[in-house]
């Protein structure tokens, strides 16, 4: 078992590596001036000096910050709506619609008007990301709950579940590796949207440090951030995966 | 439920976008703020902004660039996926880059490759294709694995080179999961497509959206926001008719829509 999974992590190490020797070729050959772009070995330096510096710690804190208060907040109202709008019809008719419309719609667009109300601070940006994450969590939720067996409802029920109990007994458990992967994407996704939300208007946070390095044409400064916020995804994902397999342990494969 | 199917599939959503502006309206006129315009003055405005040949090349512009992007990423991304869904090795190949490049913001991208193409055209459709392929890489690679072995062999059996499978089993089999992440693509797109130009501030609509709102005019701010908005609306509905078309045989598909940056 251990050899074939020795040369997949080769295999999928080797484009990584390819594209880092090919970054270093076009700056060694001279082919990119360093201002453009920084040879590799640089903004890995820079980034660990960075993380050894307390502001651009906080920055990172800062992200972090509002990229959980919007993902849990999308995850709340994305598993409650969907769940409620599998299981009742009233709700569905009501929901179903506004999603139809909401879903395809580009937040990012909402940004200004989020501003306006809330103001340049958190609130703002946590309003955009928990906007963009919901949408996917709810509809996985949905499709999980609504394809749910009947014949688990109905023996949960013979074996005297109280009807309230269902919800929590048999629905949710059995689409739970749908919402599961709803929240990956609504992570992925969360991820991307604070950084924007940092770009264009923040006082902190990575997505400040790129424009702030922009603006002055730091272009290490510029990589930074991004290799930083990269990390920090396939971190979260990897956590995400973990408690994936903790909390599916008994599922068949997914 | 005496009204016809389709009748109720129209309205619904129509009645959810009114029911949407009337929240809007009412709120509005709660709040009463000068940054705040009602539902009706912003609708009022968009006639205006449309009217107005500049702003609407520039509206045009975005589409073209957004059009362009997405066209490439869709070239490229389906055969790349449909080669890792159906080869162990080209998937463990290109996972993991796949998996680094994911959670980074590709309109963030936007400054650096702004350095090295300028601020026109060219760097912004590269974010646009950047930003689209990744879902559609995604859902062409799990439609292709997700394709029966035997129709493959009896392809295989009857005599049919590898690439000729690839286009008439593979393809058609993973049809459905690849228009799903090309829906999400083209709802990515349009994301991408305000984001790349309001840090560019160039041309397009997303320059209009955010210099208006630098400049406080909260009109045209709300305005151009329904315009984007009414944009992704008709073009996922569009998408929608189109996919219904192409894949009337599938059975009812989950479509889980992703709307991300």
């Amino acid at each position: 078992m251990n050899a074939p999974r020795l040369t997949t992590v080769l295999m999928g190490a080797a484009p990584i590596l390819l594209v880092l020797l090919f970054w270093q070729g076009l700056c060694s050959f001279g082919y990119a001036p360093p201002a453009l772009l920084p040879p590799p070995g640089r903004v890995l330096l820079r980034l660990v000096e960075q993380l050894g510096d307390s502001g651009f710690r906080d920055d990172i804190v800062a992200t972090l910050w509002r990229l959980f208060a919007g993902f849990v907040i999308a995850v709340v109202l994305g598993v409650g709506i969907g769940l409620a709008a599998a299981v009742m019809p009233a709700v569905n008719a009501v929901v179903r619609p506004l999603v139809q419309v909401l879903a395809p719609l580009p937040k990012v667009a909402l940004y200004p008007a989020l501003i306006i109300l809330f103001g340049f601070d958190h609130a703002a940006k946590i309003t955009l990301v928990a906007a963009d994450a919901l949408f996917p969590i709810l509809l996985s939720t949905y499709y999980g709950a609504s394809m749910v067996e009947q014949k688990l409802v109905w023996s949960a029920r013979a074996a005297g579940t109280p009807r309230p109990q269902l919800l929590l007994k048999v629905i949710l458990p059995a689409a739970l590796p749908s919402i599961l992967t709803g929240c990956r994407i609504g992570l992925v996704i969360s991820c991307i949207v604070v950084f924007l939300a940092e770009m264009i208007s923040s006082t902190d946070g990575l997505g400040h440090l790129l424009v702030g390095a922009a603006r002055t044409f730091q272009t290490v400064d510029m990589f930074v951030p991004l290799i930083t916020i990269s990390l920090l995804g396939l971190i979260l994902n990897g956590l995400l995966y973990s408690l994936r397999k903790y909390l599916l342990r008994g599922f068949p494969e997914v | 439920m005496t009204l016809p199917r389709r009748i109720v599939a129209w309205l619904s959503p129509l009645l959810a976008c009114l029911g949407l502006l009337a929240v809007w309206q009412v709120a509005a006129m709660l709040l009463a703020t000068e940054s705040v315009p009602t539902a009706w003055q912003a609708i009022r405005t968009v006639p205006e902004i449309l009217g107005d040949p500049e702003q609407l090349g520039n509206i045009l512009d975005s589409i073209r660039r957004m059009v362009i992007g997405l066209a490439l990423a869709v070239a490229v991304s389906i055969p790349l996926g449909l080669a890792m869904g159906r080869s162990a090795r080209v998937a463990a190949f290109f996972n993991p880059l796949l998996m680094m490049i994911y959670p980074v913001p590709k309109a963030a991208l936007m400054p650096i490759i702004m350095l090295w193409l300028g601020v026109g055209d060219a760097s912004k459709s590269l974010v646009i294709f950047l930003g689209v392929s990744l879902p559609v890489i995604y859902h062409s690679f799990q439609g292709a694995r997700a394709v029966e072995e035997k129709m493959l062999w009896s392809g295989a059996a009857m005599g049919l080179s590898g690439i000729a499978r690839m286009i008439r089993i593979v393809l058609p089999a993973a049809l459905p999961e690849i228009l799903t992440g090309c829906r999400t693509g083209l709802v990515l797109a349009l994301i991408t497509m305000v984001t790349s130009e309001m840090i560019a501030r160039q041309s397009g609509a997303g320059n209009i959206l955010f210099n208006a709102m630098d400049m406080a005019q909260y009109d045209t701010v709300f305005a151009m926001i329904i315009i984007i908005g009414a944009l992704g609306i008709a073009l996922d509905a569009a998408f929608d008719r189109l996919r219904r078309r192409l894949v009337r045989w599938a059975e009812p598909h989950q479509e889980i829509l992703l709307g991300a940056s």
